[in-house]
């Protein structure tokens, strides 16, 4: 299995209700953020582009912040997703300074904390708190290796794109453009 | 015309707020660890190239306090985590990809062996101690036996320790002003060099303080040559390495880079070294002192300016 989040840009508002739902859904502390929106504007008035994303971190498949970490704690589920063992993590922000997207942040219990593609409600066969909130229906996770997913499809049909490929990271959140 | 793109996020003014994730804590371990590898590199040099009876009282001082230098700089390190009651998960794990494992366990590794050599090595002051503990005799007369062994461990270690200083910056892929190579090397020349200019200021063998502060000028020379290949790695490359360069040649860092570390702490050090082995001005103090502080600064230049500028503005 290997699970992808699939972001039609042509579908996202930027209404930001994804943030408010993972924040509510993971009890993420005040003042950080594990998802957010980017709006970007690009062109010359009147002819405006505008690319709106939701981004979080990429659960990339060569996560430097995997390699980088001293102890295992960040680490790769069975099914691709990178997760952060929490009492394994001693905070020495190594995965922080290895993240080209800026994802992480030192939670105020100590560890470091990121989007977690909301595998506790996946396991549960429940949407992600972004995917479930989303007004216009623009995420959509699964698993790739499923070439009957909707993500497959997607992913088959449409020009996509990713956050900073020239990272080399491969990331796994894909937009839609 | 070239389409103009601007970028908003919801968490930009707040992660402009955020405060560096590596502090002070960081730079004082990076040049502790330096200086120690120093310390540690000098007196295995001179025990396999002049053999142990060559090893002076300063670099037995200085070999003698490594472990408590080490101490330090670890402390330092734990300062910094912010999950502090899981300080000994980095022995739970080796983890040969992240050089921060790869480094607990080479602080780990440093500490008997530096122990071992200054058993190893005739220690007046510290004899008189240690013949209170009859137990210690036999320790010490293995140490004395293998002392060329440890000598080349602490070749070995000293290396690993001085070069994982600047490989754990350069493994970050996020941050264009570490993504370099060259910075292990200067990590480990400027530790050798701060090493060896700590020891100059405690020498008394006028012989000695003349080879040490050959070998500095050779370090010098070293550490000026791989900031020179550093920085034209930077700038040939694309707009974002350019613009981390900018920030320690012409931005916010550029005083304390190049008047405090390229100026005051190499090539007015190398200068003033050179005039007194040729007998134009006298040995002073002040010389080694320039480039301790040079190395102290570098490490702070380099991990503050580090953090401020990454591949990814959303």
């Amino acid at each position: 299995m290997r699970r992808v989040m699939v972001i039609d840009a042509g579908r996202c508002v930027g209404c930001e209700a994804c943030v408010i739902a993972c924040k509510t859904e993971n009890a993420v502390p005040e003042g950080e953020y594990r998802d957010w929106v980017v709006q970007e504007t690009t062109g010359e008035m009147p002819s405006l582009e505008l690319f709106i994303q939701s981004q979080r971190c990429n659960h990339c498949t060569d996560a430097p912040c995997v390699t980088n970490c001293p102890t295992g704690a960040s680490h790769y589920r069975g099914d691709g997703t990178v997760q952060v063992d929490r009492d394994a993590c001693t905070g020495c922000k190594a995965c922080i300074a290895s993240c080209p997207y800026d994802a992480r942040f030192v939670h105020p219990e100590g560890f470091v904390d990121k989007c977690t593609l909301c595998v506790h409600r996946l396991d549960r066969g429940e949407d992600t708190a972004c995917q479930t909130v989303c007004p216009t229906s623009a995420i959509e996770v699964g698993d790739l290796d499923d070439p009957t997913s909707a993500v497959s499809i997607q992913l088959r049909r449409a020009k996509v794109s990713v956050v900073s490929p020239e990272a080399g990271t491969h990331p796994n959140v894909f937009y839609l453009r | 015309m070239t389409p103009n793109t601007e970028i908003e996020t919801t968490r930009s003014a707040l992660l402009a707020a955020h405060e560096r994730f590596w502090g002070w804590e960081i730079p004082v371990y990076l040049f502790v660890g330096g200086l120690v590898a120093g310390l540690l590199l000098t007196a295995s040099a001179v025990v396999l190239g002049l053999g142990k009876e060559r090893v002076t009282r300063a670099m037995k001082i200085g070999l003698a306090a490594s472990p408590v230098l080490l101490g330090l700089g670890m402390g330092t390190l734990f300062l910094d985590l912010t999950y502090k009651a899981h300080v000994l998960r980095f022995y739970g794990a080796l983890r040969v990809s992240a050089p921060m494992s790869l480094g607990s366990w080479v602080l780990l590794l440093v500490f008997p062996l530096q122990v071992m050599l200054v058993l190893a090595l005739p220690f007046e002051e510290l004899a008189k101690i240690l013949d209170r503990v009859p137990r210690l005799a036999v320790v010490r007369r293995f140490a004395e036996a293998q002392v060329k062994k440890l000598a080349w461990g602490g070749l070995g270690l000293g290396v690993a320790l001085g070069i994982y200083t600047g490989v754990l910056l350069s493994t970050t892929v996020a941050h264009p002003l570490w993504s370099s190579g060259a910075l292990g090397f200067l990590f480990l020349a400027s530790g050798t060099s701060t090493g060896v200019a700590a020891l100059m200021m405690g020498e008394r063998d006028p012989a000695m303080a003349r080879t040490l502060a050959r070998a500095d000028m050779a370090l010098i020379g070293v550490e000026l040559l791989v900031i020179t290949m550093w920085l034209i790695g930077l700038l040939t490359q694309g707009a974002i390495y350019r613009q981390a360069a900018a920030l320690v040649l012409s931005g916010p860092y550029a005083p304390a880079f190049l008047g405090f570390v390229v100026f005051g702490g190499l090539l007015l050090p190398l200068g003033l070294e050179g005039l007194a082995l040729r007998g134009k001005a006298l040995h002073s103090r002040a010389v080694p002192a320039l480039v301790i502080s040079g190395g102290l600064i570098l490490r702070f230049v380099l991990v503050y300016a580090g953090q401020d500028v990454e591949f990814v503005t959303g």
